[in-house]
């Protein structure tokens, strides 16, 4: 790439339930963001890009990046977009940002996640006819399938097929809720053990209600500059983009997914960031990784699939305790998805905000990964798994 | 603090049309309109989940119709051979858009199943619990809902057949969908 691309900083919001519109999560987000980085005011915002994915449903609300420009005073004279990708909308906010300052077309842009997911309970059957509907809305949704009852058929197959078990699955739920624990602003601060996620409810059987992410309203924003602009901040910490990955198979309904027990795209996505990023062995040369747990049996299924363990083992590696913060590789630090919640569209924003704050040293020591991190991952899944994102990010240039 | 007692605080006084009280100066209430929005509002009929599934909606009708006659049917394409589904009106492999039904086995196996406990979707409110899976077909393999089972009743590679049903609800033609349940 013509440009190096640096994170700078960036904010968030308290994740939950919140007594909070879409517009207050987005200024909640947005006032954060431009507090925590000194020498990058709203007018020096060149392009804004804003991770939602359904404020139509879920908000009322269409058009959302310029509301974001309205509510922060940002005048955007070179790009703004909406970007809408399910799971991954953040990712793809930061992706193309990451590339309108790589090909030198701006050198300032603020990333914005915002998701309200919380109506009133009596109108969940909404929430969950949203989801639904991220699938083929007339040969998927009509079924009722939604979140939990798609990625349990995973968890089953895997089970039948690699002997994964319960008690695997339950490890990686325990390990990201006991690090949310630690998180200030996450959903669940609830330390829990492998016996507590296998006491809790099966909701969509063989998962278990706490091998389930939440229903989570927040927001999230980070800043994105260019190398000359970050120098010229003399930014104490910088997360550099070094590799971007995106793949798709020619699927989007369950009709057409090749298996149920691994998501090759993921492989694919991440090769191609390796690759660009210079990574050969992503278990020696990324110390943290944050990967889209929207359910447990997804960041074993990722281990397999971004290099960390080989295909079927992913549950022997959260057993060995490979993916602990003292592991082979750090995974979700922050208490992933299944502790922080999942506010679809600041998921991304948050996970490449959780990487710059590793590097900094600016989490508590609880859940800082030892050894100074200085390399890190974010990846994210979308729809029924048959697209991946990956982004990698390292405290130096490259 | 009500409008009236801010008025007040802020010292602001109707010239004309306001109602002064008697009782310790404070003003009454005007009189004001209002917008009354209804408490409940039928399904639209966007918001099931079972398309309209006539010609005049839809291009994939004769899947539809030939599910209402009995046959559970997808397309196929004549020029590169492959069996989509769901049915297509182009073939994703190839692009031709001369596509024809071919008939699909009514009987299969459960590749993978779990159970909707929790809250489902509009207009499935009542449903749960309910068993939905993918099942193989043989050409395709496709997800269904899985009637008259439990999840504790299935195992993985349980035989399961084609069931047609009718579709009560907002639209002026009949409407039809499949499920599957154990053979």
């Amino acid at each position: 790439m013509p440009h190096n691309v640096a994170i700078v900083g960036g904010g968030l919001t308290e994740w939950g339930e919140r007594d909070a519109t879409w517009k207050d999560l987005a200024q909640e987000a947005g006032k954060a963001t431009f507090n925590d980085v000194d020498g990058i005011e709203p007018e020096d915002v060149e392009g804004l890009f804003v991770g939602a994915v359904q404020p139509e449903r879920f908000a009322f609300q269409s058009h959302v990046a310029p509301l974001v420009a309205e509510l922060l005073g940002v005048e955007v004279n070179k790009m703004i977009a909406r970007t809408e990708l399910a799971c991954a909308s953040g990712q793809a906010a930061l992706r193309y940002a990451w590339l309108a300052i790589a090909a030198g077309q701006l050198d300032v842009a603020l990333v914005l996640g915002v998701e309200k997911m919380n109506i009133d309970r009596e109108h969940m059957p909404e929430m969950q006819s949203n989801m639904t509907n991220v699938l083929d809305r007339e040969f998927d949704g009509v079924n009722g399938l939604n979140g939990p009852s798609h990625f349990a058929q995973f968890a089953q197959r895997h089970m039948h097929e690699h002997g994964t078990t319960d008690e695997q699955l339950a490890m990686v739920s325990a390990k990201n809720k006991n690090h949310a624990a630690e998180t200030d602003f996450a959903q669940y601060r609830k330390h829990v053990d492998v016996d507590d996620v296998l006491d809790s409810y099966p909701i969509a059987p063989p998962l278990r209600l706490l091998d389930c992410s939440g229903i989570t309203d927040g927001a999230a924003g980070v800043l994105l500059v260019s190398e000359e602009k970050a120098e010229e901040l003399d930014a104490e910490t910088t997360a550099y983009v070094t590799g971007s990955g995106q793949s798709c198979m020619a699927s989007n309904s369950i009709n057409n997914l090749p298996s149920m027990t691994t998501w090759p795209q993921a492989g694919e996505a991440s090769r191609e960031a390796y690759e660009q990023a210079g990574i050969e062995d992503p278990l020696t040369d990324i110390d943290v990784a944050e990967v889209h747990d929207c359910f447990s049996i997804s960041e074993i299924i990722e281990y397999e699939q971004l290099g960390f363990a080989d295909e079927g083992e992913g549950g022997q590696f959260i057993e060995d305790g490979r993916s602990h913060l003292d592991g082979d590789v750090a995974v979700n630090p922050r208490g992933g998805l299944l502790g922080c919640g999942h506010p679809l569209g600041a998921t991304g924003v948050c996970q490449a905000l959780e990487v710059y704050r590793q590097f900094a040293g600016d989490v508590p020591n609880a859940r800082q990964v030892p050894g100074d991190p200085e390399t890190g991952l974010i990846h994210n899944l979308s729809g029924s798994g048959s697209v991946h994102s990956v982004m990698t990010l390292a405290r130096d240039p490259q | 603090m009500t409008e009236n007692d801010q008025s007040e605080k802020n010292g602001i006084v109707e010239a004309d049309g306001g109602q002064l009280s008697t009782d310790g100066g404070e003003r009454a209430d005007p009189p004001r309109d209002s917008v009354s929005i209804p408490d409940e509002i039928e399904l639209p009929r966007l918001l099931d989940f079972y398309e309209l599934q006539d010609p005049e909606h839809t291009q994939i009708h004769e899947f539809y119709d030939n599910l209402r006659e009995g046959s559970f049917t997808t397309t196929e394409c004549p020029d590169c051979g492959a069996v989509h589904f769901p049915p297509r009106i182009v073939c994703p492999e190839c692009h031709s858009d001369d596509l024809h039904y071919t008939d699909l086995p009514h009987e299969g196996q459960l590749h993978s199943f779990t159970e909707v406990r929790g809250t489902a979707a509009i207009g499935m409110t009542d449903d749960p619990p309910f068993v939905v899976g993918v099942v193989d077909l043989g050409p395709i393999r496709l997800s269904a809902r899985i009637d008259d089972a439990a999840y504790d009743d299935l195992e993985i590679g349980d035989p399961v057949g084609l069931k047609i049903m009718e579709i009560e609800g907002p639209a002026d033609h009949e409407r039809v969908f499949y499920r599957f349940e154990p053979v």
